[in-house]
């Protein structure tokens, strides 16, 4: 804000000046933004990779868990062995979920940074000819409604959630 | 055998999800969004919806209140199973609904449970 106070009490040389430094800020921070959507999406990649073959190695214990139990269950329905690999795979599961909430926190960070670049663009557009006040405003604006329409798990660790019956 | 409902957008959730009602002796049928869910919940007579909030083509709200609509699911349980974890949304939950509310991640035995009581 008080930027955008001081932009109303500059001359034409000076705003000038400021507007050849919001682009070249615009142009840098836009370029940043950039490497960082990438390093986001990998990250995104590479957890997706972890997480489909831990999901493979999950399947196949459940799988056997499941026939074995199948054709035990006439004689012994409750072997105790069942129920010990059965928790193991309960915990696993609940492990499991987290692929689910990381790749929906790195989707939060990459809305944001999509949002932000979009904003740095329009901002970059507004430099010929060079108007500092829109381009600030613009900036200004992206980052005000970078948190808008973001949905980011608040878990803090994969401890279960709450649970509230109505 | 009773038959429950699982929509969710992420394929790792409802396996998961599926994975534990199933060995608890559930009958599960999966949707992928609100909309299929609706689908099928009307092609199917389910005992509980478990549903999550964020979804694209149409959200958890959307869903319970389009149940709460139809005459065969105005008493079934219906379980959000989200991230989101504000009062708000679960207010909106229940001013829509909903029986319940859980948060991710879920802990299966305690799903378990939460099911168990609900289809009592």
């Amino acid at each position: 804000m008080k930027a955008q106070q001081a932009m109303g009490t500059l001359d034409a040389g000076e705003k000038a000046q400021a507007a050849d430094l919001l682009v070249t800020v615009a142009s840098t921070l836009n370029e940043r933004l950039g490497v960082t959507a990438v390093e986001l999406a990998r990250s995104q990649a590479l957890l997706k990779e972890a997480s489909d073959e831990m999901l493979v190695a999950f399947r196949g214990a459940a799988d056997r868990l499941v026939a074995a139990q199948k054709i035990d269950c006439a004689d012994r329905p409750e072997k105790p062995e069942y129920t010990v690999v059965l928790d193991h795979l309960y915990r696993a599961v609940q492990h499991l979920q987290s692929h689910d909430l990381v790749s929906q926190l790195i989707e939060a960070q990459k809305h944001r940074v999509q949002k932000m670049r979009d904003k740095l663009t329009e901002a970059l557009s507004l430099s010929h000819p060079p108007d500092a006040r829109a381009m600030l405003d613009c900036i200004v604006a992206g980052i005000a409604h970078m948190d808008q329409d973001v949905h980011a798990p608040r878990a803090e660790s994969m401890q279960s959630g709450s649970v509230d019956l109505f | 055998m009773k038959t429950i409902l699982a929509v969710d957008d992420s394929a790792t959730m409802r396996e998961m999800v599926a994975f534990v009602l199933e060995s608890a002796g559930y009958r599960v049928i999966e949707a992928e969004d609100g909309a299929q869910g609706l689908d099928r919940a009307n092609a199917t007579s389910c005992d509980l919806v478990i549903t999550d909030q964020n979804m694209p083509n149409m959200d958890g709200l959307t869903l319970v209140r389009s149940l709460r609509e139809m005459r065969d699911y105005k008493a079934v349980p219906i379980l959000l199973l989200t991230t989101e974890s504000s009062d708000n949304m679960k207010a909106q939950g229940r001013a829509a609904g909903a029986t319940g509310w859980l948060v991710k991640p879920f802990d299966p035995a305690t799903l378990l449970q939460v099911v168990q009581k609900v289809l009592r």
